[in-house]
């Protein structure tokens, strides 16, 4: 027994929690990351973490609650019964990591204090300043540094995932390890694994600027869906409404500015050069307040982009007439925001050089998650809800499940988040199962670690008693991990081999093919999406895959190479870029992030459905689609409209435009 | 040498702690007594009673001040030297400064000072810290030996001290000559300015940093206020130092000459007003 | 806000200290950029990847550079600018390089064995944390209900502490802190401060303390808390602002209380 062990690959949130959890199983663990897991994208994530909590629950919120708004709030592309568990899984979560040591901010009596988010009307987010992604992902950090200094788990930084290997085929396919690469030596190598859990995280970089990492390009879960595994919803990309532009990426600024009472407004006089603090209250325009009476500026992420969009680039309100609008915290005390929102404020301040706690912010959406990812299995709980549910939950209606485990999904059963190939697990934002169409704020570290924690139990069962336990990783034939080795080295020597020291060309440039493509899919596949577009996008990634197949590399060093993983990863997002814009293209609908002019409402009858993206080379497309049913069996979807009003945004126009005349 | 760092790091804490401490007790303790008992050749001028035993004929041909600032100096010099068990004090206090200096040598070549990149005060601190760390033992050893030992072969100016003509031998010894200034006095007396100055920067500096590695001073308040602390202690340390050192440099060997004749003389009884005469016995330094 | 808008289209020179591995010399390399808008350093060195020819126009291989989340929050790309350390993200060309022709010096930190061009090795940096066992020793990860209740300034004291993203600029500028390749002599040299404020931080937890008296053995140590010289480069280039030098006091006053209980308490 002794001799097993996984291989998880990615060190963020989900990766460190199912790290932690499969360890602790007795299961040696083989961590892999190609950065020091400190490092890993989670720090990024800013607001806090979502969970039924005492508080709100006395004020009528409750476990079910938080799982009928992340259902709504993800437009009902969500299979219900995971995301049941989660919402039910989440308090146990917060618990966990407050035993961690992670500085959750406290109220005067010490509890931990809650703040205010998207797509809620409750306090239900837990937060440790403005950096709680960056908290809770250290409080794991050193759990994983414990248990590797107590032997239990291997680190491999810098070490970078290139392909699963598997065994068998059809029905019998099993992934049985890892190739693997060292950045620094360029070894490639075989790992053994009785499951290999992917926790690698979103695909920003395919979209050049995001607010992702820059180890976010998703290279690692296009190489699964290269090898094989299906692909779920990769239309679905979150842009998050409020960033920071720059010339390297976009920096969020999280939504808690909002959830602590940040304010949206625009100049209402168009082309005003006034500094905003001269602008007077009555000339100021919250446009989302103003829309949105209900939820205001807490409207989740989708609406409040496509509000800002359209502020900016169809009514051409921006500020300065550029594509940014004032997020003000300026009426706030100073105090407060220090304590509260202090990380996210420097953040500002370093890069823009103006303080917000004086002037406001000058922000525009930026592409920040990838609701859609590995597609992934799961079993079912014990929950019988007959027929699904279609009255409003309202605030203090008891909740007709309770919040035991394993009602949503079946507790330890193998199969949970289990990709199509048997024993290759997805956990975290590389999965699709949560967040549906759209994903709340401070629901996504709530996943991974959910994820990491739940899920990790069904590996550590998958190991200890599914087709490991007679057939373990140990006993395969050396032959067929050195023949994934070949192909690996054989890939590298072809990438090397059209090598030039300095090569610049743009045509077979790898960084000007990744710009062209980010751009691209920026243009045609975030905000606002047209057949039309779409149709550009796609030949335009056609074209860029024939570039990439000439591709010179301008280093053919064999020693910490940056230009080959960068470039090996180019033609990961080139073919990931096109499951998002074709399965874009082919749901013709509009639904939660994923917004076509030409089909502006949602289509329940042809589109509740999941999106399955699968790799099929040698076409002149090499990505098939097709469609799943959505687990609908506790709530029907009802229409997303967060109350809004009447006053529609041409009418809008039309006054301000008369006003002007 | 393996056996030495086993020993190094076996003892690591104390030892630390031990070389913090040694600089300040004995070290730090017998500076400022140190420099205290020095600059009476400064500020004896204000203390009325240091003239008493200079005959009224030596005050009147050195004046009355040179006599009060003789006359405090070598009272306390001879206050010294007749403490008992003078030579177990001593013995510790070498004992100390050789323990601090040793281990301070060995912890000083543990870092690598960064200050033309990181140019922060702060940083010139720890730098000058140990600059004046080596500094303080060649001018402490050399002060010693010269002066202590008798080593005068050490020394460009080539002349011994006696505690019994305290002044006047240390002003030989600084300035080269009766009158005046040797060329090698003013290497003599450069290094001292600049011995005395690297040792109580290195005191007072220390100061602030025991309060840091004992833990007394924790927070940046604490550490600014005590700074405050130990940059005054300094600067009364450097008042003294430079005080006594001028005091020496102006003083006029002769007449400390006959200062301490008369002292000497009248030193079996001492109770006694009566001056001597001044011709008495010619001054030692002349004798040779 | 007085600053004078910088010149756009100007163009600014790179000037890169580079070695290609292990055991290799350092050469330097300049080059040319025109920046883009609200450029970084990050920005600069993506321009000269994608045309990476030398002001003497030599083509050159791209330059190698560590980085992450580009928001000063991972800590990955700490290198060496103008002379001093910190993190290129927040390098801005427009306050680094306002005017044509402004030079800007890239340099990989000194203190860790370089891996290529800019990127170093800070594993010593992890492998400290781990020495001060830098962790709170929960029983499991079972439901066991909340952690310890805390009082809003304590949790703001810890806060700042677990801001700490162990980029190593404080490690860049102590003077008691030197390059060590030989791993086996990491257990004997300068912890660092950002492992002496991490032992702070768990030696406060209500859980975390029990293992202080483990984490003070290490710090009363040789590279422990003594080793510690107070030039104080750290607090001032740490660009979370962490409290480290009122860490070092904490610990040095920890050590100390330590060591008179040992004594007296006859353990040792």
């Amino acid at each position: 027994m002794s001799e097993q062990r996984v291989i998880v690959v990615g060190g963020g949130l989900a990766g460190l929690a199912a790290t932690i959890r499969i360890a602790e199983q007795g299961i040696p663990v083989d961590l892999f990351s190609m950065v020091p897991v400190k490092r890993s994208h989670s720090v990024c994530a800013q607001g806090g973490i979502n969970a039924a909590n005492d508080v709100a629950r006395q004020q009528g919120y409750s476990e079910y609650q938080h799982f009928d708004e992340t259902l709504i709030g993800g437009d009902y592309l969500a299979d219900q019964g995971p995301v049941l568990e989660m919402a039910n899984f989440a308090p146990k979560i917060i618990d966990l990591l407050d035993r961690m040591g992670v500085p959750f901010n406290r109220t005067s009596e010490g509890y931990r204090a809650l703040r205010l988010f998207g797509g809620s009307l409750f306090k239900r987010t837990h937060f440790s300043g403005a950096s709680t992604g960056q908290q809770l992902l250290y409080a794991l950090d050193e759990q994983v540094r414990r248990f590797a200094a107590e032997g239990k788990v291997k680190m491999y930084e810098f070490w970078e995932f290139l392909w699963p290997v598997t065994e068998g085929e059809g029905e019998d396919k099993r992934c049985v390890g890892i190739i693997g690469q060292d950045m620094r030596t360029m070894q490639i190598r075989a790992f053994r694994g009785d499951a290999v859990v992917m926790a690698t995280g979103g695909c920003g970089l395919v979209f050049g600027k995001s607010t992702n990492s820059v180890i976010c390009t998703g290279g690692a879960a296009s190489r699964c869906y290269q090898a094989g595994a299906w692909y779920g919803n990769p239309e679905m990309i979150q842009v998050h409404p409020t960033a920071i532009p720059g010339a390297d990426k976009c920096r969020l600024m999280s939504e808690s500015a909002r959830g602590e009472g940040g304010r949206v407004w625009v100049p209402r006089q168009k082309g005003d050069t006034r500094k905003p603090t001269d602008i007077p209250e009555n000339e100021r325009w919250y446009f989302l307040e103003e829309r949105y009476p209900d939820y205001g500026n807490l409207v989740p992420r989708d609406i409040a982009t496509r509000e800002i969009f359209d502020v900016c680039v169809n009514d051409g309100m921006g500020v300065d007439g550029e594509n940014q609008v004032y997020l003000d915290l300026t009426h706030m005390e100073r105090d407060y925001l220090n304590s509260r929102l202090g990380a996210i404020l420097d953040i500002y301040d370093k890069f823009v050089g103006e303080d917000p706690r004086e002037t406001p912010m000058r922000i525009f959406p930026a592409v920040h998650y990838s609701m859609g990812g590995l597609w992934t299995k799961h079993t079912p709980g014990d929950a019988v809800p007959g027929e699904p549910r279609a009255v409003v939950h309202k605030p203090g209606d008891s909740a007709p499940i309770d919040a035991d485990l394993g009602h949503g999904m079946k507790f330890c059963a193998p199969d949970n988040m289990m990709t199509n190939i048997e024993g290759l697990y997805a956990f975290g934002e590389v999965n699709f199962a949560y967040h549906g169409a759209t994903r709340l704020g401070a629901n996504a570290l709530l996943s991974c670690i959910f994820d990491g924690l739940f899920c990790g139990m069904s590996v550590s069962k998958y190991v200890t008693e599914g087709k490991p336990k007679q057939h373990p990783a140990s006993g395969v034939d050396q032959s067929v991990f050195d023949k994934f080795v070949a192909a690996e080295q054989g890939k590298m020597d072809t990438l090397l081999s059209g090598s030039e020291t300095g090569a610049s060309d743009p045509d077979t440039n790898p960084y000007t093919i990744a710009n062209e493509l980010g751009v691209i899919m920026t243009e045609a596949s975030t905000v606002v999406k047209t057949e039309e577009g779409l149709e550009k996008c796609l030949a335009k990634i056609r074209e860029l895959r024939e570039r990439f197949s000439r591709v010179r590399l301008g280093d053919g060093g064999a020693w910490t190479n940056q230009s080959l993983s960068f470039t090996r990863a180019v033609g990961d997002m080139i073919a990931i870029g096109e499951a998002i814009a074709k399965g874009g293209l082919l749901r013709k609908e509009s639904r939660g992030s994923h917004y076509r002019t030409d089909y502006p409402d949602r289509d329940d009858v042809n589109f509740l459905k999941t999106t399955v993206a699968e790799y099929a080379p040698g076409g002149d497309d090499e990505c098939n689609i097709f469609y799943r049913e959505v687990d609908t069996r506790f709530i029907k979807p009802r229409p997303r409209t967060y109350g809004k009003t009447d006053d529609s945004q041409s009418k809008k126009t039309q006054e301000k435009a008369e006003a002007q005349a | 040498m393996d056996n030495d760092s086993g020993f190094m790091n076996r003892h690591y804490f104390l030892l630390r702690r031990l070389h913090s401490l040694s600089g300040i007790v004995p070290i730090g303790i017998f500076l400022l007594n140190h420099l205290l008992t020095n600059a009476s050749i400064a500020w004896g001028a204000v203390n009325s009673r240091g003239s008493q035993h200079v005959s009224a004929g030596t005050i009147e041909s050195v004046g009355e001040i040179t006599a009060r600032q003789v006359g405090t100096f070598q009272h306390d010099v001879t206050f010294i030297n007749n403490m008992p068990f003078l030579i177990l004090i001593e013995v510790s206090l070498w004992l100390g400064i050789g323990f601090h200096a040793i281990l301070g040598v060995y912890y000083a070549r543990t870092g690598k000072s960064n200050t033309s990149r990181y140019a922060y005060q702060d940083n010139w601190r720890y730098s000058l810290q140990r600059l004046t760390g080596y500094i303080a033992i060649f001018y402490i050893f050399y002060h010693v030996a010269t002066l202590r030992w008798g080593w005068t072969f050490l020394s460009p100016t080539d002349t011994p001290w006696s505690h019994e003509q305290a002044a006047s031998t240390f002003a030989l010894a600084l300035k080269g000559k009766v009158s005046g200034i040797s060329a090698g006095g003013i290497a003599v007396s450069l290094f001292y300015f600049i011995g005395v100055t690297a040792s109580v920067y290195h005191l007072a500096n220390g100061l602030w940093t025991a309060a840091i590695t004992w833990g007394l001073t924790v927070s940046e308040a604490a550490q600014r206020r005590w700074g405050y602390a130990c940059a005054g202690l300094g600067a009364g340390l450097m008042v003294l130092a430079w005080s006594s050192l001028i005091g020496f440099l102006l003083l006029d060997v002769s007449s400390a000459q006959k200062i301490e004749h008369d002292l000497h003389a009248g030193h079996g009884s001492m109770v006694e007003t009566e001056p001597h005469a001044a011709d008495e016995t010619q001054p030692l330094a002349e004798a040779r | 806000m007085s600053k004078q808008a910088p010149q756009q289209g100007r163009t600014i020179r790179f000037r890169i200290k580079r070695c290609d591995g292990p055991g290799k010399p350092s050469y330097w390399q300049e080059f040319d950029i025109v920046p883009e808008k609200n450029a970084n350093i990050i920005s600069c060195l993506k321009q000269i990847a994608e045309t990476p020819v030398t002001v003497q126009g030599e083509k050159t291989t791209p330059v190698v550079w560590d980085s992450g989340c580009l928001e000063e929050v991972c800590g990955a790309c700490t290198m060496v600018i103008n002379g001093g350390v910190r993190q290129s993200c927040t390098g801005l060309i427009d306050v680094l390089a306002p005017n044509n022709g402004d030079t800007i010096t890239l340099e990989p930190m000194s203190k860790f064995p370089v891996v290529r061009d800019l990127w170093v090795d800070r594993q010593r940096l992890f492998h400290n944390l781990e020495r001060v066992k830098a962790w709170v020793p929960i029983d499991n990860t079972y439901s066991l209900g909340a952690g310890p209740k805390e009082s809003p300034d304590s949790q703001a004291t810890h806060y700042k502490l677990s801001e700490c993203m162990s980029c190593g600029c404080c490690l860049e500028a102590c003077p008691q802190f030197n390059i060590e390749e030989d791993e086996s002599k990491w257990d004997e040299s300068f912890i660092g401060a950002h492992a002496i404020s991490q032992a702070r931080l768990f030696n406060n937890h209500e859980t975390g303390k029990q293992l202080k008296d483990e984490r003070l053995e290490e710090l009363s140590g040789k590279g422990g808390v003594g080793d510690c010289g107070n030039a104080q480069n750290c607090v001032k280039v740490c660009p979370k602002e962490i409290p480290l030098t009122e860490s070092i006091a904490a610990m040095g006053r920890a050590t100390t209380i330590h060591a008179v209980k040992s004594f007296f308490s006859g353990k040792k």
